[in-house]
């Protein structure tokens, strides 16, 4: 019986077995520190249809990247031909192997250097199908898209990307291994073929040319050499590098089909995600932070990067509007914002034992009905709406209890924003206790931060909590509202927290159609631009915020509508001191649309 | 000397740059966008310290400029500085060159509605110090309902030293001003009281300090530290304002029958299309930046385009004039070494 062996396969092999052992090392530890609900989410998940939808979605973006395809095409066809053509060379490889050595022990490099073993297919074996030009052609495919990488550091533009990822140094070492990897492989089966004949269209034509160059039987063996270490190199450096997302995204997909998320408490969850993170550097390009302000650091590849090599600092955390366009983009599905949000939470500066106990109690409420109006304190700074939201009140004869008319108690988001989460809950609670008093069945609120934590964070069961979008919405189409289409050519600003964050993009819309013409930027809905007034970033200066804001504003007035609606008071003052057109609140809107009963 | 000098806007600085130049023996063309010559101080009552009437001083500048035989066109909008300073081109597409090009396009005010909070242009008794003069010019000061304020509140730095809105500056004259209305108020109705909240005090001029010394020993006017952070509409029309007394460290909460909004200096629209076309840096808040602010602070780095006035910086009346005449130095010393 053939051992099937040679030293070469030493690297390999070695480089193999420390991958492995270090994956199940880092898979136990982080698996042990998930919270227990967490761990009994994935037992009970386990053997469900969702562990299948896993199965599938592992296959569709572990290997075939079609989310990548969204973003170019090209650059989806380099990230899919490298992955899967690598996992079909295995696979087929191991067909290959199982073909000829059915009955034999074989050890699992064999397929790895099946072509030194056996340049020419063993004699007696029946095979119906003829392997060789099968590898030949994966080879083939995986060369070229080495070669759409290596185009892609030099030129991103031609593969969809305007700025692609700085490197470090380990994943510059695990880049230039794996793209050394194939090269190697096809010298090393070309020489095998040249000196002892067999292959296909590639390797055995390379393998001829070769061999009229040189002596094909003597570098032969130095060439598998080349092609064993430079897959050792890396197979080690792997989980050092960002090629640990390979496989760190599988469990990561698991995961997040057994609805186990990243959410603000400690979990291991977050490691997972941050491991699977493949720096592709997708995230980059929608980042206004580095196209408007010029800010190169923060971008959540290079926030994830910093958090796992346990180099993040905190103002690279701090700075960002976590506006969630690179969330959007994500073809790995990180929850960027929440793990940023994680990571916040040590630069606070702590007031007091009980800084807000003054507000114990606090009840400055007016009016009762069973719908309540919380204003926010950015609508309170923006009398206009206010002052829009009591007219269609009036007009819909809603019987309005005000919860913050009279200056109320904040939500809690911007606490939560800063990483005051504690700070944040006792808000929540002082509120919760003012809306059960008061027994409102509907809680309407004109401000899209607010709204997202009370819809998130608060336990607000029996009350329907609606943004004022949706509140006007529904008036209008219960017919208690009547509103004239004065024709006006509006387009529309989706506020990052309404849209991105609470997924309310139809209701502004259908309101805005009622009422006036709509035309649309070209980046709307979930790619809406942020306003740069983000509550979330601590770090950067008004005329970076300001910058942000004219640009956004450009792309606005660009669309040639008369006004710029948007939906969040926050988003209006933004955009009110760098607009070249008027901008006004929904509510607004509609205010000068009503038709008076 | 043959030379032909194009100043780009009407106002004081405009004026007496080409009047000053024409009696250097320089030919100018003044092109003003409004309909009249006199900028900004044809909307102004009486002018601090002195509270001497605004058209006192411009009927004398006004009469210099029209006897020193500089041309004049109005109603008409320079859209871009040509060549690097060779000529302008205008908004019907005339083109029109020269040897040199003074730009003394001036400021805008800063538009009130942008700090909505205030209120301007949503409740009734909400003006701002350009409205107030605009009363004291008709001899009229009465709220929106026909009355005699009793209580009026001023507010200083509303769109200045805001970073929020991007007016980073201090426009310097708005703290006298508000004290100079402040006192015209009691002036017209002595038993008024009437409130300066302000950041600080800014009393750089001649006769500055007196003036605010006397508006309070003599006038009792209330000066608070504290800026307001919101106001709201009683049902009575008048104006609910919440402020900070920051020396006393007390929140405050007050109701007045007006509230006066001192609007600070906004750099104009046109500052970034001169800029571009002359390949100029701007300042923070889009003032035009000369080569230094020392003693080269006519000239740009743009050779042949000169800046004078408000266009800069905020300035008040005799600081614009003092450096007319220095632009005009500048512009000849210039002509004469080509």
């Amino acid at each position: 019986m053939n051992t099937y062996f040679h030293p070469f396969v030493i690297p390999f092999s070695l480089g193999v077995l420390f991958l492995f052992a270090t994956l199940i090392f880092k898979y136990v530890r982080w698996y042990l520190g998930l919270t227990s609900d967490e761990k009994l989410l994935i037992r009970k998940s386990l053997f469900t249809v969702k562990s299948l939808k896993a199965v599938k979605e592992c296959f569709t973006e572990c290997l075939l990247h079609l989310k990548i395809y969204k973003v170019n095409l090209r650059l989806g066809y380099m990230h899919m031909s490298l992955a899967f053509g690598w996992f079909l060379l295995i696979l087929v490889g191991q067909l290959e192997t199982a073909t000829y050595l059915a009955n034999d022990f074989v050890p699992l490099y064999v397929h790895v250097f099946f072509r030194y073993f056996f340049p020419i297919a063993p004699e007696g074996v029946v095979h119906n199908i003829d392997y060789a030009p099968l590898m030949d052609a994966l080879l083939l495919i995986i060369l070229i898209s080495v070669g759409l990488a290596m185009t892609k550091r030099l030129k991103s533009k031609l593969l969809g990307m305007k700025k692609t990822t700085r490197h470090t140094l380990g994943d510059r070492l695990a880049l230039s291994s794996l793209w050394l990897i194939f090269p190697a492989r096809l010298l090393a089966e070309s020489a095998t073929c040249g000196a002892h004949g067999g292959g296909s269209f590639l390797t055995s034509s390379v393998g001829d040319l070769m061999a009229n160059i040189c002596p094909v039987d003597m570098i032969e063996l130095p060439l598998w050499w080349l092609y064993s270490i430079v897959l050792g190199i890396f197979m080690v450096s792997l989980p050092f590098s960002r090629y640990l997302h390979i496989f760190a995204e599988i469990p990561h997909i698991f995961l997040k089909n057994y609805g186990v998320r990243a959410k603000n408490e400690k979990s291991t969850v977050d490691d997972f995600q941050i491991a699977a993170c493949s720096r592709c550097g997708i995230c980059i390009d929608p980042c206004q932070m580095q196209s408007s302000a010029g800010v190169n650091n923060m971008q959540s590849v290079y926030f994830l990067r910093d958090c796992r090599q346990g180099t993040l600092e905190y103002k690279t955390a701090d700075n960002c509007l976590m506006c969630g366009r690179c969330e959007q983009r994500c073809p790995v599905g990180i929850d960027l914002n929440t793990i940023r949000l994680n990571r916040r939470q040590g630069t606070l500066l702590r007031l007091g034992t009980n800084p807000y106990s003054y507000a114990n109690q606090l009840d400055t409420s007016s009016g009762s009905g069973k719908v309540g109006y919380f204003a926010g304190c950015m609508t309170s700074l923006s009398p206009r709406i206010l002052h829009s939201m009591d007219r269609i009140f009036e007009s819909a004869r809603e019987n309005v209890w005000n919860a913050d008319r009279d200056g109320g108690i904040c939500c809690g988001r911007p606490l939560m924003l800063a990483g005051d989460i504690d700070g944040a809950r006792k808000m929540m609670q002082m509120n919760t206790e003012l809306f059960r008093k008061h027994q409102i069945e509907t809680l309407v609120t004109s401000c899209p931060i607010c709204l997202k934590v009370f819809k998130e964070e608060y336990n607000l069961q029996g009350i329907r909590v609606l943004h004022h979008s949706e509140y006007i919405l529904e008036l209008i189409s219960q017919g208690r509202l009547s509103v004239k289409n004065n024709g006006n050519l509006v387009t529309y600003h989706d506020p990052c927290e309404l849209g991105r964050g609470s997924g309310i993009y139809a209701a502004p819309r259908e309101v805005i159609e009622a009422v006036a013409s709509l035309r649309e930027a070209d980046e709307h809905s979930e790619h809406s631009l942020c306003c740069g007034s983000s509550l979330a970033n601590t770090v950067i200066g008004t005329p970076q915020a300001y910058k942000i804001a004219s640009d956004a504003a450009a792309c606005f007035e660009s669309t040639g509508a008369q006004t710029l609606i948007t939906s969040c008071p926050l988003c209006k003052k933004a955009f009110a001191k760098v607009s070249q057109i008027p901008v006004k609140d929904l509510s607004e809107l509609v205010c000068e649309s009503l038709i008076c009963k | 000397m043959s030379k032909q000098v194009i100043i780009i806007g009407g106002g004081i600085a405009g004026m007496k740059t080409a009047s000053t130049l024409e009696s250097m023996g320089v030919s100018t063309l003044v092109i003003e966008r409004e309909k009249n010559i006199g900028g900004k101080l044809n909307n102004w009552d009486r002018l601090f310290p002195t509270f001497t009437p605004a058209s006192e001083v411009l009927d004398r500048l006004v009469d210099e400029y029209k006897k020193s035989g500089s041309r004049l066109m109005c109603s008409t909008n320079v859209e871009h500085i040509d060549a690097q300073g060779k000529g302008v081109t205008l908004s019907d597409g005339q083109k029109l060159t020269a040897d040199a090009i003074v730009v003394a396009s001036g400021f805008e005010l800063f538009d009130a509605t942008i700090k909505e909070e205030y209120g301007y242009g949503i409740y009734d008794n909400v003006v701002t110090s350009v409205d107030l003069e605009q009363m004291f010019k008709q001899g009229k000061v009465l709220t929106k309902q026909g009355e005699a304020p009793k209580r009026v509140a001023i507010l200083h730095c509303v769109g200045s030293r805001d970073e929020k809105v991007n007016q980073n500056h201090c426009s310097r004259v708005c703290c006298v001003t508000g004290v100079k209305q402040a006192i015209e108020i009691k002036q017209l109705y002595p038993d008024c009281e009437v409130y300066n909240l302000y950041m600080d005090m800014r009393m750089f001029g001649p006769g500055y300090e007196e003036l605010y010394r006397e508006s309070q020993q003599k006038y009792g006017i209330n000066h608070i530290r504290g800026r307001i952070s919101e106001a709201a509409q009683t049902i009575d029309g008048r104006v609910k304002i919440k402020a900070e007394d920051t020396l006393v460290g007390r929140p405050l909460r007050m109701t007045v029958d007006m509230l006066v909004l001192m609007v600070g200096f906004c750099a104009g629209r046109s500052n970034r299309v001169f800029s571009a076309d002359c390949g100029l840096d701007l300042r923070l808040s889009n003032f035009m930046k000369p080569r230094n602010p020392f003693d080269l602070s006519n000239i740009t780095a743009c050779d042949g385009v000169f800046l004078v006035g408000t266009v800069k910086a905020p300035k008040n009346i005799s600081e614009t004039l003092h450096d007319a005449t220095s632009c005009s130095h500048s512009v000849l010393d210039y002509l004469k070494n080509r």
